[in-house]
């Protein structure tokens, strides 16, 4: 098992979540109920897809991709 | 790791619908590719215009202010210059403001702003508190839509625009189609094409997007990738709207189903070609002046006028009316 942070930037809403090795970021997000259509992904400061695998103590940020107004 | 399948750097973006990954100069390189095809299949512009770009200070507008002038520098004749209107959202409007003007200032972009509060009387928070108290049937988009196409044309005009640039992208124009299907409206689904509005009226100033094949996510990537991503603010309004479900709906569907988005883009551009002809059937009547402020109508008053007239803050000859109550805090956010 891995555990990872991720945090919507710009708002309060974080959590901290464990995922199976291998996991890949969209199935965190999944796990959130997150739709990774929604969101852009950094890894530890850099923008990846959100197929890539996740590992111990990442902390991923989202962008959200739906606009304000 | 993810490669780009041009390269086999690491991939920032994964197209599903094309079957291809992307690292950040090949995503860039793609992105601007897809604009400029946009722009020449569409005939969008000439080699000599004014471009007035509508930025809200959103992710999508900041994105194309900085596309345009970027591209601008290759084209001579061009002139771009931003507006943008600030309808007066207590809690959201202040703070896109500032990332636009961050980036008029760092583009060196000549800019105006226009406010509701100026040039209506009220600002957009203080209309819907008098149009609930008037039990108007209106929903808070509603008047912020029309007031804003108002308002968007006539500054553009004033600032000698040619051609007004929107950052509507592949995700807006389909939303706004399925919501005009619900709503049985042709004569919007005709009007959804990438150059838009009501053309041989004197006083209406041409309106294109050239975002209209962009994704909703790729804007997002390439403000991202170019330190555009503004500070993320919610309007107060938006999730009131059947947009706001249509949206989660439509992704949810490219989730599942890759490539839904562009399928219904193109179930939209066929629906305008078949309809062409009936065009003039779907749209009834002609273009118009509006008796009270002269701007582009369909009927005998123009959307703006009508609206001003209902929620009493406006006499007949154009006058604004002042001082009405609209609560002790004089801005009231959504119940």
């Amino acid at each position: 098992m891995v555990r990872v942070r991720v945090k919507i930037i710009d708002t309060d809403q974080e959590w901290l979540v464990e995922a199976e090795n291998g996991a890949r970021i969209r199935d965190v997000l999944e796990k959130l109920d997150l739709n990774p259509e929604e969101y852009i992904v950094s890894r530890n400061g850099e923008v990846v897809a959100e197929d890539e695998e996740v590992g111990e103590g990442d902390l991923i940020i989202l962008y959200p991709v739906v606009s304000g107004g | 790791m993810v490669s780009c399948s041009f390269c086999g750097r690491k991939a920032v973006y994964v197209s599903k619908a094309l079957g291809r990954a992307y690292c950040k100069k090949h995503f860039l390189e793609y992105f601007d590719k897809k604009v400029r095809r946009t722009i020449r299949k569409h005939r969008m512009f000439s080699e000599k215009e004014t471009i007035i770009v509508a930025v809200s200070g959103g992710k999508d507008s900041l994105a194309l202010l900085h596309y345009l002038v970027r591209l601008s520098k290759r084209v001579p004749g061009w002139t771009i210059k931003a507006l943008l209107v600030d309808e007066g959202i207590r809690g959201y409007r202040e703070i896109t403001i500032k990332d636009f003007l961050r980036l008029v200032d760092e583009l060196g972009v000549e800019y105006r702003i226009v406010r509701f509060k100026d040039e209506l009387g009220y600002t957009l928070d203080e209309i819907i508190e008098i149009g609930r108290r008037k039990k108007l049937p209106y929903h808070p988009c509603s008047y912020c839509g029309v007031f804003r196409r108002y308002l968007l044309n006539k500054a553009a005009r004033e600032m000698g625009g040619t051609v007004i640039a929107t950052a509507h992208n592949l995700d807006d124009v389909i939303q706004t189609y399925l919501m005009n299907i619900i709503k049985n409206s042709w004569e919007k689904i005709v009007r959804l094409g990438p150059v838009s509005g009501i053309t041989g009226h004197p006083r209406f100033v041409r309106k294109v997007k050239p975002f209209y094949e962009i994704l909703e996510k790729e804007s997002a990537l390439y403000a991202v990738l170019n330190n555009l991503y503004p500070k993320f603010v919610e309007c107060p309004y938006a999730q009131q709207s059947m947009r706001w479900y249509l949206r989660k709906y439509i992704n949810n569907l490219e989730e599942m189903y890759p490539g839904t988005k562009y399928s219904m883009l193109r179930s939209l551009l066929r629906i305008i070609q078949l309809l062409e002809d009936k065009t003039n059937k779907i749209i009834e009547g002609e273009i118009r002046s509006c008796r009270i402020c002269g701007e582009p109508a369909s009927h005998d008053l123009c959307r703006a006028c009508t609206y001003r007239l209902e929620l009493g803050i406006m006499d007949e000859k154009g006058n604004i009316i002042r001082n009405i109550d609209t609560g002790a805090s004089g801005n009231q956010l959504p119940r």
